[in-house]
């Protein structure tokens, strides 16, 4: 079962346009959705969620069409932009004796072992929080509220890199026994080096690629060699940087031989998401 | 509804609001003043204070995450409003009581806290509540123009109808001169007062939905 199955996404703004975004994740997965600042990231989550009007496509979640199911699907999906920033001066019990009541599976037990699990304090305001304690917070709701599918944009920004461990550590504990599903945003591409199933990446409004994240690895090739060799591969390659040593470029796998003398590695998320946005800078 | 309305008053509405009305409903006590510009701090204080709140809490974030329709969410508001606003009157209706039986004999150029004038204070308040609420959806978090503007609809109203009542024969007849204690002419002008503040409160409301459909959050 998909449990979010988006399908030729558009949206048109004055200077962006959200273009013909499609993606699926597997229900018990993790996945990754990158791209750098501006990329539509949130504009794809928010539209995901209808909280923004598309101007076409089709938005499953959970196997039924949100617009059509929002109420009974809200009740199912906790998500999060950033930490909690809403009544910050209000004390966490006094916001969650507030939103429990909006849920049907609201789950009292449940909410205080996750209260104890990250060490929140129910009296503490929330602007009191940490960063990464207000992510946790918006999770124990959602958690408590029985969600089968979490949408988080940008989830770990901002946290400590103990505190961003964690979060992935309780990610991939919540995956496990295959009920729930995550979507988060980031651009800190080592947390889905970490703990994500599937990648999706999107660049300037449209999907690049899609799919598992081995896979999504193993479509791209890094090149090293010397300059003479540039021209070998020149008209291949995704973008490229010249060194002292010669140049550095990416390339599909599919477009590389590799019987030729250029030195080839797997690259990285962080290179490919750099690769990409150097070639748009190059067609500019 | 219910969850939203509790929710509005656990985190959105300052207790303060709720004692307001009896702070300002004392200047009904002030003998023979202007006595629209009682309810008139409601529009001027209450309002915009607790817009802003709501902007600042980011209260639309908050509304949208949670399961409930957008149809709701400004049914709430709109009920919260109101509920304020009785307060208000209802709170000044009290204070104008006191202050007929403690100066009998005063003479009002301006109007007279009648049953009548009650009924014009609703209509100023349907005239607020329009343009405010109709205003508000178009962003739901952009008060200043919304709050502005129906603040200034609601002081023309009261100004026109103040001047109404010196300068036309009929008006003064009305509420100062001889249908002042005609119970049934009084209490027909505050039903109707209270049916266009209904009217009014509904069409906004309606207004209200179809903004906020519009809006990209």
């Amino acid at each position: 079962m998909l449990a979010i199955d988006v399908n030729n996404l558009n949206k048109k703004y004055k200077n962006f346009h959200l273009k013909d975004v499609c993606f699926q994740l597997e229900k018990g997965y993790i996945m990754g959705f990158i791209g750098t600042n501006g990329a539509g990231k949130t504009t794809t989550l928010k539209s995901i969620l209808n909280m923004i009007h598309i101007d076409g496509g089709e938005i499953n979640i959970l196997g039924k069409n949100f617009i059509k199911h929002e109420m009974e699907l809200k009740q199912e999906i906790g998500y999060a932009f950033g930490g909690i920033d809403y009544y910050t001066r209000n004390k966490i019990r006094q916001v969650t004796n507030v939103v429990k009541r909006f849920y049907k599976n609201w789950d009292e037990e449940a909410y205080f072992n996750y209260l104890k699990k990250f060490n929140l304090d129910e009296n503490k305001k929330i602007v009191e929080l940490s960063a990464g304690m207000r992510v946790n917070y918006n999770l124990a709701l959602a958690l408590s509220h029985g969600a089968k599918l979490l949408i988080l944009d940008e989830p770990t920004s901002g946290l400590d890199p103990v505190a961003r461990d964690n979060l992935l550590d309780i990610f991939q504990e919540l995956v496990e026994e295959g009920e729930i599903s995550i979507l988060f945003s980031t651009h800190i591409t080592s947390d889905l080096e970490k703990c994500a199933d599937y990648i999706t990446y999107i660049n300037n409004g449209q999907i690049i690629k899609s799919s598992e994240k081995e896979e999504f690895i193993n479509t791209y090739r890094l090149l090293n060699g010397g300059e003479s060799q540039l021209h070998e591969v020149k008209d291949h390659l995704i973008s490229y940087k010249i060194n002292s040593f010669g140049f550095t470029g990416l390339i599909h796998t599919k477009d590389f031989d590799p019987s030729s003398n250029i030195k080839s590695t797997l690259p990285n998320l962080e290179e490919i998401m750099i690769y990409f946005s150097k070639k748009e800078e190059q067609h500019v | 509804m219910y969850n939203l309305l509790l929710k509005e008053l656990k985190l959105g509405v300052s207790p303060f609001y709720f004692l307001l009305p009896f702070i300002t409903g004392t200047l009904m006590l002030v003998p023979a003043w202007l006595y629209f510009v009682v309810l008139l701090y409601f529009c001027c204080i209450t309002i915009p204070n607790l817009l802003a709140g709501y902007k600042s809490q980011n209260d639309l974030i908050f509304s949208i995450m949670i399961p409930v329709t957008k149809k709701d969410i400004i049914k709430a508001r709109v009920a919260v409003i109101v509920i304020l606003e009785l307060l208000h009157i209802v709170a000044a209706v009290i204070y104008g009581m006191i202050s007929i039986s403690l100066y009998p004999n005063l003479n009002y150029f301006f109007y007279k806290p009648t049953i009548g004038f009650w009924g014009l204070c609703f209509i100023m308040l349907a005239i607020f509540n329009i343009i405010l609420i109709s205003m508000y959806y178009k962003t739901a978090y952009k008060y200043g123009a919304a709050t502005v503007t129906s603040i200034i609809g609601a002081v023309l109203f009261a100004g026109g109808a103040e001047w109404l009542g010196i300068k036309n024969s009929f008006v003064f007849d009305l509420f100062k001169g001889a249908s002042a204690d005609n119970m049934a002419i009084q209490i027909s002008i505050l039903i109707a007062g209270i049916a266009v503040f209904a009217i009014f409160t509904i069409i906004a409301y309606n207004i209200a939905i179809i903004q906020f459909e519009k809006v990209d959050i």
